[in-house]
C-alpha cells in the first residue's frame, strides 16, 4: 500500500457544449479494487478513455505508475489491461485466436503466450468454446471473452468498464469472483459500474460520480457514514391511514416516510430498536401488516441522498 | 509484432465472406455471363468489310508493297488501302477515315482505338512479320516463285481472318478488362476494414487496439500488407480464370497482365484505406461510398456502357488519366494493342503514384493519436 498507481488531477473534458468531466481528480493506490460508481452518462467511460489517452482532454494531468500518460507511452500501456464497455473482438477469429491476438500485442514469447492464453481461457471458463466464433456466443460468454482478451497478458493495472452489463447473475458472480482473484494475484483494479451492489460487493474503495463530478469517495463504510440514513424499514401494510402515517413520522429519529403500493418505507437517522418501536405503534393502533424488515444503508442510499441534495441546491 | 498482427489480419481477411464473394465469385460469375452473352452476339452479327488503312512509305519495301497489293484487291479484299504521307495519315486516323496507319519501314502500326478492325490489321502484320524472311528470301533467290508464296500468305491471312472474331480481341474484350479493373477496385473494401479497425474513433476494435503498446503505423502497415496479399491472390485467380477458362485474349504478355492486375489491386486497397480514413461515418456508410465510387469509376471507364469512356475523354480528358478503373483497364489494353511499352509503363506509373498518394493520405488522416470524441 501507499504506492500511487493512477493519479488524475483536475481533469476537464468537454464534448462541444457538454462538460463531461468537471475538474475531476482521483488517486488509486496499488492493490486496490477501486470502484467508479455513477448513473448512465455520469462520465465513467469518459474518465477511462482519458486515462488511456484515447480521448484528448481540455485540462488536467494524468499519471500512471508515476509517469505521464501519453498515447505513445508504450511502457505504461504494456502493463495495462483494458476491458471496454463495448465488446471489442474480431468476428472472424475464434475465441482462442482472439485471446491469442490480443495477448500477442503485449507478450512476444510464444511459449509464455500459449501458457497465458490457456490460463485466461480457464479463468473465464471458456474451455468448451475455444473454437467458437464470437457470433455463436451468448451475450454473457461474449463478455467473458472480452474480459479474457483484456487480462491474458497479466497486466499490473486492470480497467473494467461495466463488464457485467447484460450478463446473467450466475455469470456475473463468476466475473466478480474472478476480479477479486486477479486482485489477489497482485493486480490493481479499476471497476466502473452503475450497479451499486456489485461495487459494494468487491470494491475496497469507491468514488461516486455524477455529471462529471466526483461527489463522494471512500470505503463503503466511510461512504455510508457520510449520510444521515442509518436504517430503512420496509413494512407491507394493506391499508394505512394518513393519520397513522403522521404518527409514524412523529417517531424519534424518523426523517422520511413513503407509502405506496401497500409498502411503507421509513428512514431513520440513528436510534436503536427502531423496528420494534414502529411495530409496537402499529399494534397499539390495530393496524395489521404482513412483512417487515430492516435494511442498513446501501450505496444506493448514499447516492440518492447526495445527488438529492445537489438537485435541491439548484432549486 | 508486425508478423503477429499480419498473421491475424490475414486470417481475418480470408474469412470475410463479403470479400470472398466480391473478389472471387463475382468476377467468375460476371465474366462467364459476359462470355456467354458476347459469343452469341458475335456469331449473329459479324460480317466483314474491307478494313480502311493508311500505308505510309517511310522506307522502300517492295515485298511488303506486293503483299499489300495482293490482299487489298479482289472480291474479298482484306484492306482498303490509302497510300499517303504521315501527316495526312494521322489526320485521316483522327477523322476516323482509316482504322490504322502502317509504316512500311519498321512495319509499326498505329491505332486510335481498339476493335475488330484493329485486330485484323494487327494480326495481319504479325503474320507478315513471321513470314517476312521466307518472302524476302524467295524474292532474292527465286523471284519467279514469289507470286505463289505471297498468295499462299494471303490465303493464310484470309483464312485467319475468321479466327480472331471467334476469339475475343475486339470491343467486348474491353468489358473483361473493365471487369478486372472492378475486382481490383473492390480491394477498396479491404482498405476500409483496415482504416476502420485501426481508428480509435471509428470502432471499438480500433479503440481497443489504440490501448495496446503497438505503434499505429506498424499495425496499419501489417493490416494493409495482409489485405494486399489476399487481394493479390484474388487478382491472380480472376486473371487466370479469364485467361485460361474463358480464354479471353490478353495478348502474348500474360505475365505483365498479372503484374498490372496485382498493382491495380494494391491501388484498390489503398483507395479504400484513404476513403475509409475520412471522417466519422459508420462502417456501413463507408462501404456504401466505396462501392459507389468503384462502380462509378468503372462506369466511367466503360464497364456498363462501352462508349462512355470515349465521351469522358472528349470532355474531361484528364479524368481518364487518373480514374483508377480506367487506368487499370488501359494497362491491359496497352498490352494487347501496342507492341512498345511506353504507354503501358506510363499507366503503371500512374497506378503507382495513385497508390502512394492514397496510402500516404490515409496515413496522414489516421496519424492522430488522441481523439476529441469516441
Ligand atoms: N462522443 C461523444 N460526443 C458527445 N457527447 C458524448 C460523447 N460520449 C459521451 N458523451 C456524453 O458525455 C457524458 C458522459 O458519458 P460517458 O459515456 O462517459 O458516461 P458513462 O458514465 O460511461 O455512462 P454509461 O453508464 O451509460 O456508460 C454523457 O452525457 C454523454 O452523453
Ligand atoms: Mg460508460
Amino acid at each position: 500500500m501507499g504506492n500511487t498507481i493512477v493519479k488524475i488531477d483536475n481533469l476537464v473534458k468537454r464534448y462541444k457544449e457538454l462538460i463531461a468531466l468537471d475538474h475531476f481528480s482521483l488517486e488509486i493506490e496499488e492493490g486496490e479494487i477501486f470502484g467508479l460508481l455513477g448513473p448512465n452518462g455520469s462520465g465513467k467511460t469518459t474518465t477511462i478513455n482519458c486515462l488511456l489517452s484515447l480521448l484528448a482532454y481540455d485540462k488536467g494531468n494524468i499519471e500512471i505508475f508515476g509517469e505521464k500518460m501519453t498515447p505513445v507511452n508504450y511502457k505504461v500501456k504494456k502493463e495495462i489491461g483494458i476491458i471496454m464497455q463495448n465488446v471489442a473482438v474480431f468476428d472472424e477469429l475464434t475465441v482462442y485466436e482472439n485471446i491469442d491476438y490480443f495477448c500477442g500485442l503485449y507478450i512476444k514469447d510464444k511459449e509464455t503466450r500459449r501458457k497465458y492464453v490457456d490460463e485466461a481461457i480457464a479463468f473465464v471458463g471458456l474451455e468448451d468454446f475455444v473454437k467458437f466464433y464470437p457470433k455463436k456466443l451468448s451475450g454473457g460468454l461474449l463478455r467473458r471473452l472480452n474480459i479474457a482478451c483484456g487480462i491474458a497478458h497479466k497486466p499490473k493495472l486492470i480497467i473494467l468498464d461495466e463488464p457485467t452489463v447484460a450478463v446473467d447473475p450466475q455469470s456475473r458472480n463468476k466475473i466478480l469472483e474472478g476480479i477479486q482473484e486477479l486482485n489477489k494475484q497482485g493486480a490493481t483494479i479499476i471497476y466502473t459500474s452503475h450497479y451499486m451492489e456489485e461495487v459494494e460487493q468487491i470494491c475496497t474503495r469507491i468514488a461516486i460520480m455524477d455529471k462529471g463530478k466526483k461527489i463522494a469517495e471512500g470505503t463503503k463504510d466511510e461512504l455510508k457514514r457520510m449520510i444521515k440514513n442509518t436504517e430503512t424499514l420496509t413494512i407491507e401494510i394493506l391499508d394505512l391511514s394518513d393519520e397513522m402515517l403522521e404518527k409514524i413520522r412523529a417517531l424519534n429519529h424518523v426523517y422520511e416516510t413513503d407509502y405506496s403500493d401497500s409498502r411503507l418505507e421509513v428512514r431513520f437517522s440513528g436510534g436503536k430498536h427502531n423496528l420494534i418501536h414502529v411495530l409496537n405503534l402499529l399494534q397499539e393502533n390495530n393496524v395489521s401488516f404482513s412483512r417487515a424488515y430492516s435494511e442498513l444503508p446501501t450505496l444506493n442510499d448514499v447516492f440518492l441522498e447526495i445527488t438529492g441534495k445537489a438537485l435541491r441546491d439548484k432549486e | 509484432m508486425f508478423l503477429h498482427t499480419f498473421k491475424y489480419d490475414f486470417r481475418q481477411c480470408l474469412r470475410q465472406k463479403e470479400l470472398t464473394f466480391w473478389l472471387i465469385l463475382f468476377p467468375i460469375i460476371l465474366g462467364s455471363f459476359f462470355k456467354v452473352a458476347f459469343s452469341e452476339l458475335y456469331e449473329k452479327t459479324v460480317k466483314f468489310d474491307a478494313v480502311p488503312i493508311a500505308v505510309v512509305e517511310t522506307e522502300k519495301n517492295a515485298v511488303f508493297d506486293q503483299v499489300i497489293e495482293q490482299v487489298s484487291t479482289g472480291e474479298d479484299a482484306l484492306f482498303k488501302v490509302t497510300r499517303t504521307d504521315m501527316k495526312n495519315a494521322e489526320k485521316m486516323l483522327k477523322d476516323e477515315k482509316v482504322t490504322g496507319i502502317i509504316s512500311t519501314g519498321d512495319l509499326s502500326v498505329e491505332f486510335s482505338s481498339s476493335g475488330i478492325d484493329q485486330t485484323i490489321v494487327k494480326s495481319f502484320i504479325q503474320q507478315y512479320k513471321t513470314q517476312e524472311k521466307i518472302i524476302t528470301d524467295t524474292a532474292t533467290n527465286a523471284p519467279e516463285k514469289l507470286d505463289t508464296v505471297i498468295s499462299a500468305l494471303s490465303t493464310d491471312i484470309e483464312s485467319n481472318k475468321n479466327i480472331p472474331f471467334a476469339d475475343d480481341l475486339d470491343t467486348t474484350v474491353q468489358y473483361f478488362y473493365n471487369l478486372l479493373a472492378m475486382v481490383a477496385l473492390f480491394g477498396a473494401m479491404s482498405g476500409v476494414f483496415v482504416a476502420i479497425n485501426n481508428q480509435g474513433n471509428l470502432s471499438s476494435l480500433g479503440a481497443r487496439k489504440c490501448c495496446s503498446p503497438v505503434n499505429k503505423l506498424t499495425s496499419i502497415t501489417a493490416g494493409l500488407s495482409a489485405h494486399c496479399v489476399v487481394q493479390t491472390i484474388c487478382m491472380i485467380v480472376a486473371v487466370s480464370f479469364l485467361a485460361f477458362i474463358l480464354k479471353i485474349d490478353f495478348g502474348d504478355r500474360l505475365g505483365l497482365v498479372y503484374l498490372s492486375s496485382i498493382v491495380g489491386g494494391f491501388m484498390g486497397v489503398a483507395m479504400g484505406f484513404f476513403i475509409g480514413s475520412f471522417g466519422r461515418l459508420s462502417e456501413g456508410v463507408k462501404m456504401g461510398i466505396i462501392m459507389a465510387v468503384s462502380m462509378l469509376s468503372c462506369f466511367l471507364s466503360g464497364l456498363m456502357v462501352n462508349n462512355i469512356k470515349a465521351l469522358v475523354s472528349e470532355y474531361v480528358p484528364v479524368f481518364n488519366e487518373i480514374n483508377p478503373a480506367a487506368v487499370i483497364s488501359d494497362t491491359y489494353y496497352c498490352l494487347a494493342i501496342y507492341d512498345d511499352y511506353s504507354r503501358y509503363i506510363r499507366k503503371m506509373i500512374t497506378m503507382i503514384i495513385l497508390t502512394v498518394f492514397f496510402t500516404l493520405g490515409g496515413y496522414i488522416l489516421t496519424r492522430r493519436r488522441k481523439y476529441a470524441s469516441l
